[in-house]
């Protein structure tokens, strides 16, 4: 027995002489980490410098909501307490969209309006072009407004902007606004307004869907919660919403967590296909030393030795490599502000924090023993006798093979939940990646069974077949994590391309192209004479739904719902008789007729009735602004295209709500250039009209969309990239039994086309198989996602699928050739002098 | 007729800084249908002699001559070729591509030479060493001496003029080495195809026409024109015998 403990020139010349493997295994320690700290360094960056501040976010500590003006049990409490408390602040906030314009011109533009008093900002700033405070800047009849309107509008500082019925002059620009950090979620650009003339500008009060915001800051050290409890007894149910800053949720933040935490998805994805890869370069390297291992142990020494120096050097490559991986993930956080442009502000997320370096460390050293531990545990079943007999004896399988599995398994869905910080979704996605790895495989293993019956004639065709299942050969797993990898970035390619091609590029020229909005009773005839043809208005009576058959709807339960939910308000309209594109699916006809003052008649949309479960006969009860009406479903409706045609959920007859408070809406088809111009003058007639042009939506969607899939193709190309270094691990730790075949092709008379050509389709084979297997994967996504979640039709996308699996091939070609490149060359006399066996 | 002539060839490898002969001026001539055995001690160059005659190497000086051509001036596609069609070679490893089974490996020369009868003729010669039934094995799932059958029959589905052997009973028992020899013998008269094999076993050596005594790299000794019905000694009577 070897009494030496440690023998570092024993480990040294195996490292040098693996050094391929030895630099595989680090490439994917730090492909593994690089992917994993870059994000949660941007995220943490993101959390610290855009949304540091939730008191700045909210913009105050307790948050009074509505959709109407605040109810006065509610005003008169804050009253109160500011009677109480003098160092209580508060400020008012309306916020709506409108369209704005500039003075004499034809321009318009669909601006995001915000009206604030003196008070505001009461937490935060907002950043002015001139550097000054808004409070100074912002006097009755000026705006301040977004660089934004000024391009698009082509106006200046000083000029004159159009907002309703008043003209404000624009003295300053927004730059950055602490409450709202992001400007991608909204609709258009910011317009400052001054409170003082919300009457000016006359668009408060005539429908317009308004937000009506009481922001207050209280003393340190108040009871927040206390205060909002007791504004919350004062405000209408179901109407009006209290809440802390803390409670309180944005829109803004939920979107970047989304966004962030579906990368974190890909990040752990990526980690778990490099630890694949580590997994298969340690795989690689043993087996190439095995004849050293056999002669070493014949020799003397024992499992612990080898254990010592093969975890040490494991170990070693882990820390080297998880070093490199932490560096490059830094300076990668730092590029990813420049990636994420357009989408965050720039200057916010510049100064990312070091991630904590013994986290990291201690995170890229677990991946390593966790995915290395198996190669490593099967050093003890090469015995001396390996140097007699070439055997490979690193993929016997005994329960100790079958237990790590598990315990890895487990260990990898531990790793996964703390990373995602909540077990449930930790567990989830652990199943749902082992599934569909599972599915993968299974989809895989078809292919190659169903490729093996194949009965080939061409020579060099047929031996790629049987080289791809050769003894040891990692086909089967290369194709396996490529494919993996592949599915996720098809998916995102086929789903960018179907929306696009769904509600931009396949909009029906005849579809409507332009809403107006908010149309008061008043106005309808005034507003169909601006149109050659007169467009039809949709009444719409804006109400809550509280109950469903006498059960009251649960709102906080319903809120929680990822999807629609019925804890919204709802839009009810009344007609008597089917649009264009609707069927019916249950009634014989819209309505009963048998409907009365006490029990109305509706009818509902099929998605609806999805919803709630609801049926035929059923009872709903809504409450109209105050007065509450019941509506028995006598019919559900279908909608035959799910294009932007204005839909309903609840419809009901004609002549019920009539007298009910309501505005009106229009959906008309226009010649794309005329839309600015006839805005313009409907809008200097009618100032509270709003409008929804969608071709200038369709391509901010289009922007938006483009961005969003960049920032994840960028992510999943790190997937990609340890599906290649699987690949390169694969070749070479099957480069015995490569070089091997490629010298007896040799001896027994092929030429090196013939060699070329057998690992060409040996390739090639590899990544059609992998493109195949991830064209099922995606394409069944894809057809999943469009049937289901976004409702659209699914489109197939031959000619872009084949050249997806084009561009596969030729990469793993280009991958597999070129790491062959030195087996192909090999002289057979020299090989068969230094390896025997066969 | 001579299908094989070497003229001074010499093979040197580089140890360190060291220049070694492994095979040292060796001038030779094979007559066609001859059977020639090259003898020697362990590491005195006859597996190296044997890759070189048989175009697996290149001599670094001096000339080989297979079947009339020069064959050192070969670029590697030609000598592909020559292997191909011109020669067959018996490994003492076997050497049979593991992920072919049986049927496979032997039609595998032939269907590199686009011979459409390949099938046809691999069924023939593993029928002929009474393998046909397991054709459609796996080297793996082969013995020893099942593996140096198919690897014979492999090296002669092309007919080839020459066939070379490296220590084809190295691997084997006694009795696949007599079962062995007695085939390659039998088949190499019936087709009277060259035979020219490295061994050191005095036994196989007394079989052959002639025997070339290699040492050190050197042609020492040759003993030339060995009358078939001197040939074989008790050996050789046996290996008849028990077939």
């Amino acid at each position: 027995m070897i009494k030496t403990a440690f023998n570092r020139k024993f480990l040294l010349r195996e490292l040098v002489h693996g050094w391929r493997h030895s630099l595989l295994f680090v490439l994917c320690v730090m492909l593994s980490l690089m992917t994993m700290s870059a994000l949660n360094s941007f995220k943490d960056g993101v959390n610290r410098s855009v949304f540091r501040d939730a008191r700045q976010l909210q913009g105050g500590d307790i948050i009074l909501h509505s959709h109407y003006p605040l109810s006065p049990g509610l005003t008169d409490k804050v009253a109160l307490l500011k009677e109480r408390d003098q160092s209580i602040a508060s400020t008012m906030i309306h916020e709506f969209y409108s369209v704005v314009r500039s003075a004499g011109r034809q321009s318009t533009l669909l601006a995001d309006i915000k009206v604030v008093d003196e008070h505001f900002p009461l937490y935060g700033k907002v950043e002015l072009g001139s550097g000054g405070q808004l409070r100074e800047r912002l006097q009755p009849g000026t705006t301040i407004v977004a660089e934004d309107v000024l391009t698009r509008l082509g106006l200046e500082r000083g000029d004159v902007l159009q907002i309703g019925s008043g003209g404000l002059r624009i003295v300053d620009t927004v730059v950055h606004e602490s409450d709202s950090p992001v400007s991608v979620l909204n609709f258009g650009p910011r317009v400052f307004v001054a409170a003082a003339d919300l009457d000016v500008i006359d668009l408060v009060g005539k429908g317009s869907r308004i937000k009506y915001e009481m922001l207050l800051a209280l003393p340190e050290g108040s009871d927040l919660q206390a205060v909002a409890a007791g504004l919350r007894d004062e405000a209408i149910a179901g109407q009006e919403r209290v809440n802390t800053f803390r409670e309180e949720g944005s829109g803004v933040k939920r979107f970047f967590d989304n966004l962030l935490f579906f990368l974190s998805l890909i990040a752990i994805f990526t980690l778990l296909l490099a630890g694949l890869g580590m997994q298969s370069c340690l795989t690689a390297l043993i087996r190439q030393k095995q004849e050293t291992i056999a002669v070493v142990r014949s020799v003397g020494a024992g499992t612990a030795f080898l254990y010592r120096h093969y975890v040490c050097m494991v170990l070693g490559l882990g820390l080297v490599g998880a070093l490199l991986g932490l560096g490059a993930g830094v300076a990668l956080a730092h590029a990813l502000p420049m990636l994420f442009r357009g989408l965050i502000p720039v200057q916010g997320t510049t100064s990312v924090a070091m991630v904590d370096l013994g986290e990291g460390l201690l995170l890229g050293l677990t991946v390593v023993l966790l995915f290395t531990f198996l190669p490593l545990y099967r050093l003890r079943n090469i015995k001396p006798v390996a140097i007699f007999r070439k055997e490979n004896v690193s993929s016997r399988r005994d329960g100790v093979f079958y237990l790590t599995i598990v315990i890895a398994a487990a260990a990898i869905a531990v790793l996964i939940t703390a990373q995602l910080e909540d077990t449930r979704l930790g567990l989830l996605f652990t199943a749902a990646v082992l599934a569909f790895i599972a599915a993968i495989s299974l989809v895989a293993n078809l292919l190659v069974k169903m490729a093996l019956r194949l009965n080939l004639q061409t020579l060099s065709l047929r031996q790629a077949l049987r080289s791809m299942t050769r003894a040891g050969n990692a086909s089967r797993s290369v194709i396996i994590t490529l494919a993996s990898a592949l599915s996720l970035l098809f998916v995102i390619y086929l789903m960018e391309h179907t929306l696009h091609d769904t509600y931009i590029e396949s909009y029906p020229a005849n579809a409507p192209n332009l809403f107006s909005l908010d149309i008061q009773p008043d106005q309808r005839q005034g507003f169909v004479e601006f149109f050659e043809e007169k467009p039809q208005l949709f009444p719409i009576i804006r109400a809550r739904l509280q109950a469903i058959n006498g059960e009251a709807i649960n709102r906080s339960e319903e809120l929680r719902k990822k999807r629609d939910n019925f804890a919204r308000e709802f839009n009810l309209t009344y007609r008597d008789g089917l649009l264009e594109d609707e069927q019916l699916q249950e009634g014989e006809s819209l309505f009963t007729g048998a409907g009365s003052g006490d029990m109305l008649d509706v009818s509902i949309l099929d998605t609806v009735a999805q919803m709630g479960d609801i049926d035929m006969g059923d009872v709903l009860l809504f409450n109209i602004q105050g007065v509450e009406v019941e509506a028995r479903v006598v019919s559900i409706r279908t909608r035959t295209k799910s294009k932007l045609y204005p839909f309903f959920y609840f419809v009901f007859p004609g002549d019920t709500l009539r007298d009910a408070p309501q505005t009106f809406f229009s959906a008309v088809n226009m010649e794309k250039d005329k839309i600015a111009a006839l805005q313009s003058r409907i809008v200097e007639r009618y100032p509270n009209i709003s409008f929804i042009n969608i071709s200038e939506t369709a391509e901010d969607l289009e922007v938006l969309m483009g961005k969003l899939s960049r920032i994840v193709n960028f992510f999943a190309s790190f997937s990609m990239a340890a599906g290649g270094l699987i690949l390169v691990s694969s070749i070479l730790a099957t480069r015995l039994e490569r070089t091997r075949e490629a010298v007896y092709y040799k001896i027994l008379g092929g030429r090196k086309s013939f060699v070329y050509r057998v690992f060409l389709y040996e390739n090639s084979l590899i990544g059609v198989f992998s493109a195949g297997v991830a064209l099922v994967v995606a394409h069944t996504g894809s057809w999943a996602l469009c049937r289901y979640f976004f409702e659209i039709e699914y489109i197939p996308y031959v000619s872009a699928t084949a050249t997806l699996v084009l561009a596969t091939v030729f990469l793993v070609v280009f991958v597999g050739l070129l790491s062959s490149l030195s087996i192909v060359r090999q002289k057979p006399a020299r090989f068969l002098r230094e390896n025997g066996g066969g | 007729m001579n299908i094989l002539e070497t003229q001074d060839i010499t093979k040197l490898y580089t140890i360190g800084e060291r220049q070694i002969a492994v095979v040292d001026r060796v001038s030779l001539q094979v007559k066609e249908g001859e059977f020639v055995v090259i003898t020697g001690s362990s590491g005195s160059g006859k597996t190296t002699l044997l890759t070189l005659l048989s175009g697996l190497d290149r001599p670094t000086s001096g000339k080989i001559f297979l079947a009339g051509e020069d064959i050192t001036s070969f670029n590697e596609d030609q000598l592909a070729e020559i292997r191909n069609m011109t020669t067959g070679f018996v490994f003492q490893d076997f050497h049979l591509v593991p992920s072919l089974n049986a049927l496979e490996n032997v039609m595998f020369p032939a269907e590199l030479a686009g011979d459409e009868r390949a099938a046809e003729r691999a069924r023939s010669l593993l029928e002929r060493v009474g393998l046909w039934q397991r054709s459609h094995n796996f080297p793996e799932q082969l013995s020893g001496g099942e593996k140096q059958r198919v690897a014979l029959c492999r090296a002669l589905v092309n007919t080839p003029p020459i066939l070379f052997a490296d220590e084809p009973t190295g691997n084997l028992d006694s009795r696949n080495s007599r079962e062995i020899v007695s085939l390659l013998l039998e088949m190499q008269r019936e087709s009277n195809t060259t035979l020219v094999m490295a061994t050191h076993s005095p036994e196989i050596a007394a079989l052959a026409e002639r025997i070339l005594n290699l040492h050190d790299g050197r042609l020492v000794k040759e003993r030339e024109d060995h009358p078939a019905e001197e040939r074989g000694g008790m050996e050789a009577k046996e290996i008849r015998l028990q077939h």
